[in-house]
């Protein structure tokens, strides 16, 4: 008995030992990233590497707002990415329901329609949107950012998997109840899928805080410029600026941060009911 | 009920179509009146471009009663210092200017900026003037050679820049349709602590790649100051770009044009066949890591590389670093030649007025004030060669000796002339490199193949 709990102990302590040398190593860059954000030039390159800044200084901050007007791409990015989401989990919930819970002629080659969608590489149909868009007259507009990004097929599949998993016999209850699609949707199918949701938003969020090419095809006016674009231009042509670089990444990655810790139970949850990673 | 569930479900089908399909949509050729025609006109490019070459001398300026207040919308796509210093020009030039003002708009990498020039040229929605890379290939691919009447106008004095940077202007058939700004040629860097511990004399460097090779190998025999396990004595950031300078030192020209303007690639005859067997023996005297180029900067910046082979604009960026940098001219084979990169100004528009502030924008960005004050800020070249003269020059170079290397080269600095197809041929090239440094394919293999692969883009295009 006291051998085997010993035993226990031990393989625990490795166990231990081996997570803990996996999160330090996952956590690795962003201190490093934090570091090199408050280094020198010559900090960032010196060798052997030095851990902290030799002096602390805040002008890469200071660069970075001097360069680029970030606090108003960052105002954008937050604007579109938050609009993007609602609308994006708006039009994915309602594709999956329709999908999984739902008979109506073509179905199943549409849901084979819009599966084949994700084999489409974005830069093949980058030039014919912008036509589109720009003859809607939404170049250089919020909506011109937005709307043709709200459907994406891997959110609509993600949740379209778990709706699927949800029994007929639920709803058919609900149905006798009363309810119609809508209150199904809303008192029936969302309760039983939170984790789900959760983590599609938190992926649309994540997709539209870094989308960089759309947006800077489809404006030219800086007031509705996004954050990546404004990081991109810190990227002095394959630039050695890491320092300033370092600091605006740390200035955006916040937002993702605060998503993240407020969706972290859910996202997990459903990384382990997946298995997908982003 | 049950009509209830399909019209949803239809709903949501359709809804779901038009937004997910939106990009499938035909062109706006078919959609609206005035863009239609535009675009229509952009996709077949040399129509427009004639008609308003046919009606308009443009080698003669308008007549500034006839000229009227314009507002250009600029494109650049250059970033970081290099950005501000233009913005700066720029918002200067707007400022002296009663005709002329300007939006300027940031327009990304040059990957990023050849998608946004292509997009908005289809839709007739293009800027009139842009600052990009392979420039030509969007006026002169349109059959647009109004900037070769634009720089035979007076004051502007063509011939005092090199020829070397008109070669770069030029598309197919030769006819110059950019003009030069924002450029740069390779300039080999080297670790000054290095070279002394390996005992080099640098004040006599090595002039041609044979004696390039003695150098780098002493430096791998003494000169691992940090003790480096990677450590090796040269590394290239862009490998095709000094692949194509070496070919051209050996006597291969990477292209031959026609005389009816067909552009025929040569990069794997006989000459830059030797150039891959050196870039080889880099590889396998390890004097020259075999793949590790995107560290390369990194790596020699940390003092683990001694030789770097990079942009001339970083002439001016690597001020605020820990290790000891000097430049020599870049090596040769048979005689001295650098390949130029880096950006040209186009102007875009096809309407007169617009054409006339755009080239007051230009001449004003080419004067050589301003052209050498953008140079010495950025590290990119001038591009007259009256701007070696100013003491602005001289300054520079007293402060910084770099300067004066990459001054020196402008002397033999060389381009092809654009085709479309030049940014397959530098992939295919990057990539035949990097199958001879990893051993996968045979010098001569991988150039035949690479050469090969892009005959065929070119074969596909021309149907």
């Amino acid at each position: 008995m006291r051998l085997g709990h010993r035993k226990l102990v031990h393989r625990n302590w490795i166990l231990f030992v081996i997570l803990l040398i996996g999160a330090l190593s996952m956590l690795f860059p962003f201190v490093w990233m934090t570091l090199s954000s408050f280094k020198t030039k010559a900090d960032v390159y010196s060798f052997p590497p030095r851990w902290l800044p030799t002096v602390w200084t805040w002008e890469n901050f200071k660069a970075v707002f001097d360069m680029i007007p970030f606090l108003r791409y960052y105002l954008n990015s937050i604007y579109t990415s938050v609009l993007q989401t609602v609308l994006v989990m708006l039009v994915s919930i309602l594709a999956s329901y329709a999908l999984t819970k739902m008979r109506f002629p073509g179905q199943r080659t549409y849901s084979m329609f819009l599966m084949s969608s994700m084999f489409v590489p974005a830069v093949v149909t980058m030039i014919p949107l912008y036509l589109t868009v720009s003859a809607m007259g939404l170049a250089d507009t919020y909506a011109g950012i937005v709307l043709p990004q709200i459907s994406t097929a891997f959110t609509t599949m993600l949740l379209s998997s778990f709706f699927a998993g949800i029994p007929n016999d639920l709803l058919d209850a609900a149905r006798l109840d009363g309810c119609g699609h809508f209150r199904i949707l809303t008192k029936v199918v969302m309760p039983n899928t939170k984790g789900a949701i959760s983590t599609a938003t938190l992926f649309s969020f994540l997709t539209a805080w870094k989308s960089y090419t759309w947006p800077l095809i489809i404006t030219t006016k800086t007031e509705y410029r996004t954050l990546p674009i404004g990081l991109k231009y810190l990227v002095t042509e394959s630039s050695s600026e890491y320092q300033i670089m370092m600091a605006a990444s740390l200035m955006a990655i916040l937002p993702v941060l605060i998503a993240f810790i407020f969706c972290e139970k859910q996202l997990v949850r459903s990384i382990t009911l997946t298995g997908m990673k982003s | 009920m049950k009509r209830g569930l399909k019209l949803f479900a239809l709903t949501i089908a359709a809804l779901m179509l038009f937004v997910t399909f939106a990009g499938c949509v035909p062109t706006p050729a078919s959609v609206s009146g005035t863009e239609s025609t535009d675009a229509a006109a952009s996709e077949s490019g040399e129509t427009s471009v004639e008609s308003a070459e046919e009606t308009t001398d443009l080698t003669v300026a308008m007549d500034l009663s006839e000229r009227e207040p314009v507002t250009l919308e600029v494109w650049y796509a250059v970033s970081g210092t290099s950005g501000e210093t233009f913005v700066d020009q720029a918002e200067a030039f707007d400022e002296s200017s009663d005709l002329v003002s300007l939006n300027l708009s940031y327009s990304g990498g040059s990957t990023d900026t050849a998608t946004k020039v292509s997009a908005a040229l289809l839709t007739g929605t293009e800027p009139d003037v842009a600052l990009m890379y392979a420039g030509p290939s969007y006026t002169g691919g349109r059959g647009d050679f109004s900037m070769a009447q634009l720089i035979q106008r007076e004051g502007f004095d063509a011939d005092d820049i090199y020829p070397g940077m008109w070669d770069y202007c030029r598309y197919g058939n030769g006819d110059i349709c950019a003009v030069p700004y924002g450029i740069s040629t390779q300039v080999m860097y080297y670790n000054k602590d290095i070279l002394a511990a390996a005992g080099v004399d640098m004040t006599n460097p090595p002039t041609t790649w044979a004696e390039f090779y003695d150098v780098c190998l002493k430096c791998l025999e003494s000169g691992n100051l940090n003790g480096m396990d990677g450590f090796t004595a040269f590394d290239v950031t862009d490998t095709g770009w000094l692949f194509k300078s070496m070919c051209m030192q050996n006597g291969c020209s990477v292209v031959e044009l026609g005389d009816d303007g067909t552009v025929t690639p040569v990069f794997n005859d006989a000459e830059a066949l030797e150039v891959a067997e050196y870039w080889k023996s880099l590889v396998d005297s390890g004097i020259m890591a075999a793949g590790e180029h995107s560290a390369a900067e990194n790596k020699f910046l940390a003092g683990n590389l001694a030789f770097i082979a990079m942009s001339s604009n970083r002439i001016s960026r690597w001020t605020d670093v820990d290790i000891n940098i000097g430049a020599i001219e870049m090596p040769y084979f048979k005689t001295q030649s650098v390949a130029l990169g880096g950006n040209v100004l186009v102007i875009l528009t096809q309407d007169p007025q617009r054409i006339e502030a755009a080239w007051d924008l230009i001449s004003y960005l080419l004067s050589p004030e301003q052209n050498i004050e953008f140079a010495l800020s950025t590290g990119y070249l001038p591009v007259r060669q009256s701007e070696l003269e100013m003491p602005e020059v001289t300054a520079a170079i007293e402060q910084n000796e770099m300067y004066s290397v990459a001054f020196k080269q402008l002397s033999y600095t060389w381009a092809y002339v654009h085709f479309e197809q030049m940014g397959t041929m530098d992939l295919q090239i990057a990539d035949a490199l990097s199958r001879i440094e990893k051993g996968t394919r045979e010098p001569q293999e991988a150039l035949d193949t690479a050469l090969n692969n892009l005959l065929g883009e070119m074969e596909l295009d021309a149907q």
